[in-house]
């Protein structure tokens, strides 16, 4: 037994490198783990199945004068072009809408990343009533956002809560209300509902920054504040990245919040997202080929924020 | 990269190829032919879903081979979606009792309806029943894509407790011209009985319009449509009246920009509505009264028109058994089950001498009487495929001028018009 | 870049100078309340009869409270059965999710093949498009072609394999050290026993967390199941309550409290499930798998 086992070990280095027992020359067909194909082969099917029908037909749609009609009837869907993008694009309401969702992208995420880095650094260090206080954190993000919108309403309705606390400084006309400050508004909401998911993220990542960096910043005189910058922040960069992307990509896609908090994308669409104009667009004015094209604009700009954002930002998490 | 692209590629030809395969569709059955178990969905209002039980149970009792299954759907915004995408994966049911006529264009584009005049004796029953008022409801070609079912006419409801608080006349409140109205409202908040005079809702939801300017608009033109041979006709006098009276109420704040989180009236945030009768069940711990929409320079009661928000029956192509849908669509607004909805739900029947024909229900119940006397002046969104596009284009300037005082109303309306034109160019 | 996969005990640091914890512990307190504030007002709310938004509103008078508004609700929507629903679906998506995402998530860590790096590049892809993009084909292909509608399978379909988990399934792979795993190899064992017996012990953990968070899209999900079931006995509880919300409340008395009732219902056990597992989150190799 001994013996095979050396003899194996002994003779493997000078083979190929150790990765499976699998056939060389069938392996270069299909990579040097075929078996990977296989583990992966379900959620391939998967995504295939169902998403790739549903993503290639809105492409399809995007480019035809397209609207949805019941099995079996007779439409005329001429193709054309980039109509429908052009249409999209010339519409003040969607240019708008992403500018809003511009908007809200520049306070979240930046909110974002710096809040819960400092919430997570701050509560990786607490030792009393430590359940209690990452809870509280979590709670916003755990809860369906249709009951916690209800509740976000009361509080910042014209006569609700806040305002009564803030008196004279109450915003007028109101928060939700108002042209400049609704996207904000719905900015703040959506950071403090999400920022449990990142904190976790965050906590995570800290916990394999090694603690000899921070004892070794310390003897040389870093005080809390210049250890976080030199040690903590480059340390879990690759968290950055990975709560960046989340973050654009999730922010990008607004949907809930406007749909909720301002029926119908507020005073003017000052709160509109595309995905909401996308939403009335397509599913009540029965218009799907301009919908789709609003999605296209939106996944590719998506893409492409995502792309810049790797490149600054760094990091090889490939 | 050179992977992914591959892989992009393979994507779309799936998804192409699966789009030709599934666009090869299966036919439909011939209008009106089939009998069998049925699905119908109503509206989960829960009146509605009370009568909807037992018009279905009635009819189950009747007949063994044909039972029917109903279902709630959500009534509010988002019906149109889900019928929408049920018509496109062919699974609507076989009649849905809570077809808004704003969507109907759009449905029968879509080829989910069925022409209830090519059935036998269809366009005859539905004129029967509900006499010239039926009209509305055609199509631009004379057809009837959808069975006008029921209209909850819009009035004003005024709070009489909150009134007399103010000072005053519960019994005759001065409401019936803008001026009135607009001194009755600012009596109302300058004496602090309510924070706001009436709150229609401030959303931008295209519906909205049907319940702010329409019944207005309705009752200044004497029941013209905003919509003509796909022309905006809304952009004259009485139009601009309308706006600028709403547009006042909204800036002197006896009606507030943000939407209020509850039921304004039954709540007391607010000392008027202006509601359907479908309200009378929900404000029944409010001591109310109604009068007409209010007209520039007033009007005889008897003469004033208003929005129906009327709730149609439709029948769709997805149904296998259309002649045992029909025969349930007779059933379900016959006259009896007609009296049933009125008295389950007092919800107007849309069907001529709805007055006479229920008298004793009328006399039981004089707080419905008047809706029962305007259900015969009502007016109903403009028919066609565009419909809800041009509605949310109303909507938008409307929200722009009037409710936020942004810009000159007269020429909001003036581009919304213009706007809805090129709308109803479109096929 | 590999860290050492073991739970850290919690040492504090040395050099935070006691005013600094104070300070930190008043400022993380505060925006805990801060936090937290809401959801008290949901529970307040939830428990009185009429609703008040005034600043006393906030501290109740306990003669004012009464449980009437869960009464309320459930007499409206079965709250049991849309637990129930929301506890199948979910349960459908994390099956999915931990048996053949787990799988993708190892493959695309650990194995070289062909066509890995399109298959990762799709999971992301998944992720960025829009919901309400694919929402129609989708019904189209899941209530039509495949005959799903009105059914459970058709409900937990599209969420079936969260890709976001794949992703980060694959990033606590990343973290393992190879060398484990090359002598396991060595030693003759299969892939399968290696992620069985190796990989996925030094992962728990961080499974644990995965399972938090993949529970939470499909429980609070109320745009497609809402699409796909119009059976009420089959709707999960965020559908049911997003209905009440739109229609129904317009028509009952104290619709506040009773959505503010069924809404706890509906966090009450993922907020439950957080406080039982949440000492996983600490010291797991969430960091380690993230940090590569």
């Amino acid at each position: 037994m001994t013996d095979t086992l050396t003899t194996r070990s002994a003779r493997a280095p000078l083979a190929a490198p150790a990765d499976g027992r699998k056939n060389h020359r069938r392996g270069r067909l299909l990579g040097k783990n075929p078996l990977g194909l296989l583990f992966s082969g379900p959620y391939l099917v998967f995504v295939l199945a169902v998403f790739a029908f549903p993503i290639g037909y809105s492409v399809y749609i995007a480019f035809h004068d397209f609207f949805f009609a019941a099995p079996g009837a007779q439409v005329d869907r001429p193709f054309v072009g980039f109509d429908n993008f052009v249409t999209a694009l010339t519409d003040p309401a969607v240019i708008r809408s992403f500018a809003n969702v511009g908007v809200f992208l520049l306070i979240n995420v930046p909110l974002t990343v710096v809040l819960s880095l400092v919430l997570a650094t701050a509560l990786n260090r607490i030792t009393r009533l430590r359940t209690f206080l990452r809870v509280s954190y979590y709670v916003p993000y755990v809860t369906a956002s249709v009951a916690v919108v209800a509740i976000w309403l009361f509080l910042f309705s014209g006569d609700g809560f806040v305002n009564q606390v803030l008196g004279p400084l109450a915003p007028d006309p109101s928060w939700l209300i108002n042209e400049q400050l609704a996207m904000p508004t719905i900015a703040i909401f959506v950071t403090w509902k999400q920022l449990g998911f990142y904190i976790l993220l965050y906590l995570a990542a800290l916990q394999a920054v090694p603690k000899e960096l921070y004892e070794s910043a310390s003897t040389d005189g870093a005080g809390a504040i210049r250890s976080f910058f030199s040690v903590t922040v480059p340390g879990v960069r690759s968290a950055t990245v990975l709560v960046l992307l989340v973050s654009t990509v999730t922010g990008a896609n607004l949907f809930t919040e406007p749909y909720l908090l301002t029926g119908g994308g507020g005073p003017n669409g000052a709160s509109a997202s595309p995905v909401l104009i996308m939403y009335q667009r397509g599913l009540q004015q029965g218009q799907p080929d301009v919908a789709a094209a609003i999605g296209i604009i939106l996944v590719i700009l998506v893409l492409i924020i995502a792309f810049i954002q790797n490149r600054f930002v760094g990091g090889d998490d490939r | 990269m050179r992977r992914r692209r591959i892989v992009g590629t393979a994507l779309i030809a799936v998804g192409a190829i699966a789009l030709a395969a599934c666009s090869a569709g299966g036919g439909g059955t011939t209008a009106g032919t089939g009998r069998g178990d049925i699905t119908i969905w109503y509206s989960n209002n829960e009146q509605e879903v009370e009568w909807g039980k037992q018009m279905v149970e009635a009819w189950n009792a009747e007949h063994p081979d044909e039972q029917i299954k109903g279902q709630e759907i959500p009534a509010g915004k988002s019906s149109e979606e889900v019928i929408g995408a049920a018509i496109t994966a062919g699974n609507a049911p076989c009649l849905i009792y809570n077809t808004a006529p704003s969507a109907v264009g759009q449905f029968e584009k879509q080829g989910g309806l069925v022409d209830l005049s090519s059935l036998d004796g269809g366009a005859a029953y539905i004129e029967e029943r509900s006499g010239d008022v039926a009209q509305q409801y055609q199509n631009s070609d004379g057809e009837y894509f959808q069975m006008p079912w029921k209209s909850n006419p819009v009035v004003i409801f005024y709070n009489k407790d909150l009134f007399a608080q103010a000072g005053l006349d519960p019994e005759n409140p001065q409401l019936s011209t803008y001026a009135d109205f607009l001194a009755t409202s600012k009596a109302l908040v300058d004496a602090g009985v309510s924070t706001v005079a009436i709150q229609p809702a401030p959303t931008s939801e295209f519906f909205q319009t049907q319940f702010d300017f329409y019944p207005l608009y309705a009752a200044a033109t004497g029941g013209q449509q905003i919509v003509e041979d796909n022309k905006a006709t809304f952009a004259d006098e009485a139009g601009y009246d309308v706006a600028d009276f709403w547009a006042t109420m909204y800036k002197d704040h006896y009606s507030s920009q943000e939407q209020f989180q509850g039921d304004a009236f039954a709540e007391g945030y607010a000392s008027m509505a202006i509601v359907g009768p479908w309200a009378v069940s929900v404000y029944k711990d409010v001591n109310w009264g109604s009068v007409p929409v209010p007209t520039k320079d007033g009007a005889d009661p008897a003469d004033i028109w208003t929005f129906s928000d009327a709730k149609n029956i439709g029948l769709y192509s997805a149904c296998k058994n259309q002649a045992t849908a029909w025969d349930v669509l007779t059933f379900s607004t016959s006259q009896e089950q007609d009296r049933k909805l009125l008295e389950i739900t007092g919800q107007m029947p849309i069907r001529k001498d709805l007055q006479t024909t229920y008298a004793d229900y009328f006399a039981a119940n004089p707080a419905y009487q008047a809706f029962g006397d305007q259900a015969s002046r009502t007016v109903e969104v403009p028919p066609g495929p565009n419909t809800v596009q041009m509605l949310q284009a109303f909507r938008d300037a409307w929200s722009e001028s009037v409710i936020f005082g942004k810009g000159d109303t007269k020429t909001a309306l003036d581009e919304a018009a213009e706007k809805i034109d090129t709308i109803g160019q479109q096929p | 870049m590999t860290a050492v996969a073991r739970p850290r005990r919690q040492r504090p640091v040395s050099g935070v100078s006691r005013a600094g914890a104070i300070v930190r512990g008043i400022v993380l307190g505060l925006g805990a309340l801060l936090f937290l504030f809401p959801f008290y007002y949901m529970v307040i709310g939830s428990l009185q009869t009429t609703v008040d938004p005034s600043i006393a509103g906030a501290f109740p008078n306990p003669g004012n409270l009464t449980l009437d508004n869960y009464v309320a609700i459930n007499s409206r929507i079965n709250l049991l059965t849309g637990l129930v629903n929301s506890g199948i679906f979910t349960g459908g998506v994390l099956l999915g999710t931990f048996v053949f995402g787990l799988l993708a998530g190892y493959s695309l860590a650990m194995l070289q093949w062909r066509g890995r790096s399109a298959t990762f590049a799709l999971a992301l892809l998944v992720q960025v498009v829009p919901f309400q993009l694919l929402m129609i084909p989708l019904y189209v292909l899941i209530a039509r072609d495949f005959g799903l509608a009105d059914n459970y399978l058709g409900m937990i379909l599209p969420f079936f394999i969260n890709s976001t988990a794949v992703v980060i399934f694959r990033a606590y792979f990343l973290q393992l050290p190879k060398e484990l795993f090359e002598a396991a190899r060595i030693d003759g064992a299969s892939e399968l026993r290696l992620l069985w017996s190796v990989a996925i012990p030094l992962v728990r953990p961080a499974l644990v967390t995965v399972v938090l968070l993949t529970f939470i899209g499909p429980w609070n999900e109320f745009l497609w199941p809402f699409l796909v079931t119009k059976d009420a006995a089959l709707q999960p509880l965020a559908v049911s309550l997003a209905n009440y919300i739109t229609t129904v409340s317009a028509s009952a008395a104290n619709p506040f409290g009773a959505i503010l009732a069924g809404a706890l219902v509906l966090a009450a056990p993922v907020v439950v499930l957080f406080i039982v597992f949440q000492r996983y989150f600490t010291s797991t190799d969430i960091g380690s798998g993230v940090k590569g």
